[in-house]
């Protein structure tokens, strides 16, 4: 099995190679209409040219200033609400209907308040991005913090830890796990909220881009935008599995 | 219910919120358009059940929610299953699954909007692809993580393939479906829903999006708060299932 290592690998690359093959053969074939489905080698083209005239780099810029500040608000936001709600019980329990409800409420219906209360365009998207992803890390930061061994808090209160020595050098490390596993499942709701944002109520950004080329029947603009958004969203998702695996180094195996 | 701390701080934490809500506006603090209040929503839902249409449009949202989610289920358990058992076919099928699950799925609603047309069908197909990916994923999952041992068993006991496939596989990954299914609901109603704000004729998003636009911020709210609460009770029963199984299991 030794040599079959890279086997994965291997197929990984070979299934989206068959994909691409297979979707521009189609269209060259003449089995199904280009007009629907576009193909590869022009959404290529599309993403050259968008590129060269700057159009794709300012969507992208509008579109990942959103995130950053979307995301990085829930960040804040997300891990102090979360590190007060396990220190403080009556915290917890005020904060508990209002989670659930972000979580189980279509918050994008939230929308046309949004503009109401912000105005068309960025600060929706961001208000959008931050309602998002926000429960999700508070929630996760809330269960890191609440499941660290208590062997390694009292093992460290013996040896008198101060409370913020306990945050820092205890507690922290500890959770990082789970406090990243919801930073990492922020990113997605987070860029969710940008992109839907965008679709809906901006005039500017990936989303946008995504639905104006839509309205045109513009296939091949429209899939060269969800390309780059395909991209982000691996991008995105990968840097913070691999911030997870760094962080995580100390841990050994029980 | 016992009356617990935790019960009466949530409680009084909801009644704040709300008498806040209703006075801020009577204070003159903030404007009603932008916030709407308790008694104004409450009024609201009252004449929306009322007044004819409404159960036109929640029968639109469940037909497209139902035939969508169940697709989503019927496709993506038995596939689960088979990428589970067949390792190249997982390897050559994960990066693509991988991709469209880290992509927010609604990004895909224009291009559905383009095939589909603005009809029920792009609604269903929004509800299906949120759906089936978080099933496919976790149907894998459960199906690859069973305990060895217990099929090594199975087959000591001169089971066939077919009977650890059913009798011990199926039911061991059925947990992971399970938790499938309830990752999968909260993306289908979403799907539904922005489906409809975006491009429809009708449905509860349809409704959504028409009062978000005449800024009625009261009825907008009765809408958001019906389709919570369907999420919530759908997971919720969901869940309820899940966690019969897990000690069933046990």
């Amino acid at each position: 099995m030794d040599g079959w290592k890279m086997k994965p690998v291997f197929l990984g690359i070979a299934s989206f190679a068959i994909i691409l093959l297979a979707w521009e053969a189609a269209v060259r074939l003449g089995w199904v209409n280009p007009f629907f489905v576009s193909q590869p080698s022009a959404v290529a083209a599309t993403l050259s040219r968008t590129a060269r005239s700057g159009e794709l780099g300012h969507n992208l810029a509008v579109s990942f200033r959103e995130f950053v500040i979307g995301y990085g608000l829930s960040v804040v936001v997300g891990i102090l609400a979360g590190a007060l709600a396990s220190r403080f019980r009556t915290v917890e329990y005020a904060l508990d209907p209002l989670l659930w409800f972000l979580y189980s409420a279509p918050l994008i219906a939230f929308y046309p308040i949004f503009v109401l209360w912000f105005g068309l365009g960025v600060p929706t998207v961001i208000a959008l991005a931050f309602l998002l992803s926000f429960p999700q890390i508070t929630t996760s930061t809330l269960n890191g913090f609440q499941n660290v061994s208590p062997g390694l808090i009292r093992a460290a209160r013996s040896f008198g830890a101060g409370e913020m020595d306990l945050l820092w050098k205890v507690v922290l490390p500890a959770s990082v796990p789970t406090v990243i596993a919801g930073l990492r499942l922020g990113i997605g709701r987070a860029l969710m909220g940008v992109v839907v944002g965008e679709l809906f109520g901006s005039t500017a950004g990936l989303g946008y881009s995504i639905s104006y080329y839509g309205g045109l029947l513009k296939t091949t603009d429209l899939i060269a935008s969800l390309v780059v958004i395909i991209i982000l969203g691996v991008l995105c998702t990968q840097s913070l599995s691999a911030l997870e695996a760094r962080f995580d180094s100390w841990r050994v195996d029980d | 219910m016992k009356l617990t701390y935790r019960t009466l701080v949530s409680t009084l934490a909801v009644a704040a919120f709300l008498v806040v809500w209703e006075l801020a506006p009577r204070t003159g603090v903030v404007d009603v358009t932008f916030t709407s209040q308790p008694s104004r929503v409450i009024a609201a839902g009252l004449t929306i059940v009322t007044a004819g249409g409404f159960l036109n449009d929640v029968s639109v949202s469940l037909t497209e929610f139902a035939i969508g989610f169940g697709l989503a289920i019927a496709i993506g358990v038995p596939l689960g299953l088979v990428l589970g058992r067949f390792p190249v076919l997982r390897h050559l099928l994960d990066p693509p699954i991988m991709a469209i699950y880290a992509t927010p799925h609604l990004a895909l609603l224009p291009i559905i909007v383009v095939w589909l047309g603005i009809g029920m069908q792009s609604k269903i197909a929004v509800a299906f692809v949120g759906g089936v990916i978080p099933i496919l994923v976790n149907t894998t999952a459960g199906v690859r993580e069973v305990e060895r041992s217990w099929v090594v068993a199975a087959r000591s006991f001169c089971a066939g393939k077919w009977d650890v496939f059913v009798k011990v596989i199926l039911p061991a990954a059925l947990p992971s479906v399970i938790l499938g299914i309830r990752l999968g609901l909260g993306r289908a109603v979403l799907g539904v829903v922005v489906g409809e704000m975006y491009q429809s004729q009708a449905g509860l998003g349809n409704k959504v999006m028409r009062y978000g636009s005449e800024f009625r911020t009261d009825y907008l709210l009765v809408y958001v708060l019906l389709i919570s609460m369907f999420g919530l009770v759908a997971t919720t029963a969901v869940r309820t299932l899940e966690e019969k199984l897990w000690t069933a299991g046990k």
